[in-house]
């Protein structure tokens, strides 16, 4: 009877490891791309046009990282950058975007590491009493979202001429108050001259 | 009638046979700018700190992990660029500018790897580069960030090291490859190419 009820916990256990968590890798949607101009919080100069869109919707978050951000400080926002000059090369690095409220001096959007770190120690804190499997489980799924946060991250890029570049920005926002206007300042390069300037977007 | 008909057909097989061979040499004759080398002395920078990039990942209940993703980098990242630039020279720090065209400085920018229990199971791996180029006077003039990733069974007790080892090295040497592939395509890396004055040579002994 012991040996029945051992052979079929080991059977379920080795049948749970076989099985791939249920929102593995593939699972994750990616956020529809439109041209920048498209967008109803836009902003353009000198042939780069810069569209975005905060993802405020709980659902609309959940879809495409399969976790709520918002309720953890951050809300991903989808930017769009397009280089539509007659010939000039731009140079975008996200390490010089900042953020801040309107009308307060700014800070660098938090790294999505930071993002992804505070999903995965808030899904282990949940789930510690369950159980060291369990929550060993749940971790790894937190892994797979964290991971989806990183390659959904808009990266730094040379902006060719007709190119565009897409991704996220993970803004903290405050999670007991309702959150203020937030301006987005995206510094870019061009190439052949050096001169940076820099497009400011407000939402 | 039928010989009539025949002939017809076979002529336009022949044609066709003709046409298609044409279009496939001319094709193969062409090549895509990404195909040529591009003719620029550079140097790339692998430090030592660069090289010897470690990233721990996971926590006591899940496991730490250690990912020499530095390492594997220093090693394929020279021979996947060895064919986009006519000469390139690897440095642990960046050269005087008289000496290269281009200096080609690479940067984690981050690294993630998912975790699954099932020895089985596939787990991923993201690495993503930065990459940092300038001219001899020290201006960025590209700037890229390439995602190399793979993905491995999660392993054992007994193999989890080894396929901690492969997910690292495959998912770097994917991003080596990318690099190359996106350098090699980059049309400000071509037009400095056709601008940037040749470095002098030292002289032969």
């Amino acid at each position: 009877m012991l040996r029945t009820d051992l052979l079929r916990i080991v059977g379920i256990l080795v049948a749970l490891s076989l099985v791939p968590p249920a929102y593995a890798a593939d699972k994750f949607p990616d956020y529809p791309v439109r041209p920048a101009s498209d967008y109803a919080i836009k902003t353009e100069k000198a042939g780069v046009t810069i569209g975005v869109q905060p993802i405020e919707d709980l659902k609309e978050q959940k879809t495409y990282f399969h976790t709520e951000l918002s309720p953890k400080g951050f809300v991903p926002v989808f930017v769009v950058i397009q280089n539509e000059s007659n010939g000039d090369s731009f140079l975008f690095d996200k390490s010089s975007i900042t953020y801040g409220p309107a009308d307060s001096s700014v800070s660098t959007p938090e790294a999505r590491s930071k993002a992804g770190e505070r999903i995965g120690i808030v899904s282990f804190a949940a789930l510690s009493v369950t159980g060291a499997l369990i929550a060993m489980k749940l971790i790894s799924n937190a892994s797979w979202v964290q991971e989806n946060i990183l390659k959904k991250e808009l990266q730094s890029k040379t902006l060719s001429v007709g190119t565009s570049t897409h991704g996220f920005l993970y803004v903290p926002v405050p999670t007991n108050t309702p959150r203020q206007k937030i301006t987005l300042r995206v510094p870019v390069t061009r190439t052949s001259t050096d001169e940076t300037f820099v497009l400011e977007l407000v939402f | 009638m039928s010989r009539t008909r025949h002939s017809f057909l076979g002529l336009l097989l022949f044609t066709t046979i003709i046409f298609s061979a044409a279009v496939v040499t001319a094709h193969g004759q062409t090549k895509s700018p990404a195909d040529t080398t591009l003719e620029l002395k550079a140097a790339l920078v692998l430090t030592p700190e660069f090289c010897a990039t470690k990233t721990k990942k996971g926590s006591f209940v899940s496991g730490k992990e250690t990912f020499e993703i530095g390492k594997a980098a220093c090693t394929d990242l020279e021979p996947a660029l060895q064919t986009v630039f006519s000469s390139l020279t690897r440095v642990a720090a960046v050269p005087p500018p008289e000496e290269v065209q281009v200096v080609l400085q690479p940067k984690f920018s981050d690294v993630d790897a998912t975790k699954t229990l099932g020895a089985f199971s596939d787990r991923e791996m993201v690495v993503l580069l930065e990459w940092t180029v300038t001219d001899r006077s020290g201006k960025t003039i590209w700037i890229e960030t390439v995602q190399g990733s793979a993905k491995h069974h999660m392993g054992n007790a007994f193999t989890h090291n080894k396929n901690l080892k492969l997910i690292v090295e495959d998912s770097v040497r994917d991003a080596a490859e990318q690099s190359a592939s996106k350098m090699s395509s980059s049309p400000e890396l071509r037009k400095l190419t056709q601008s940037a004055p040749r470095p002098s040579l030292p002289p032969e002994k």
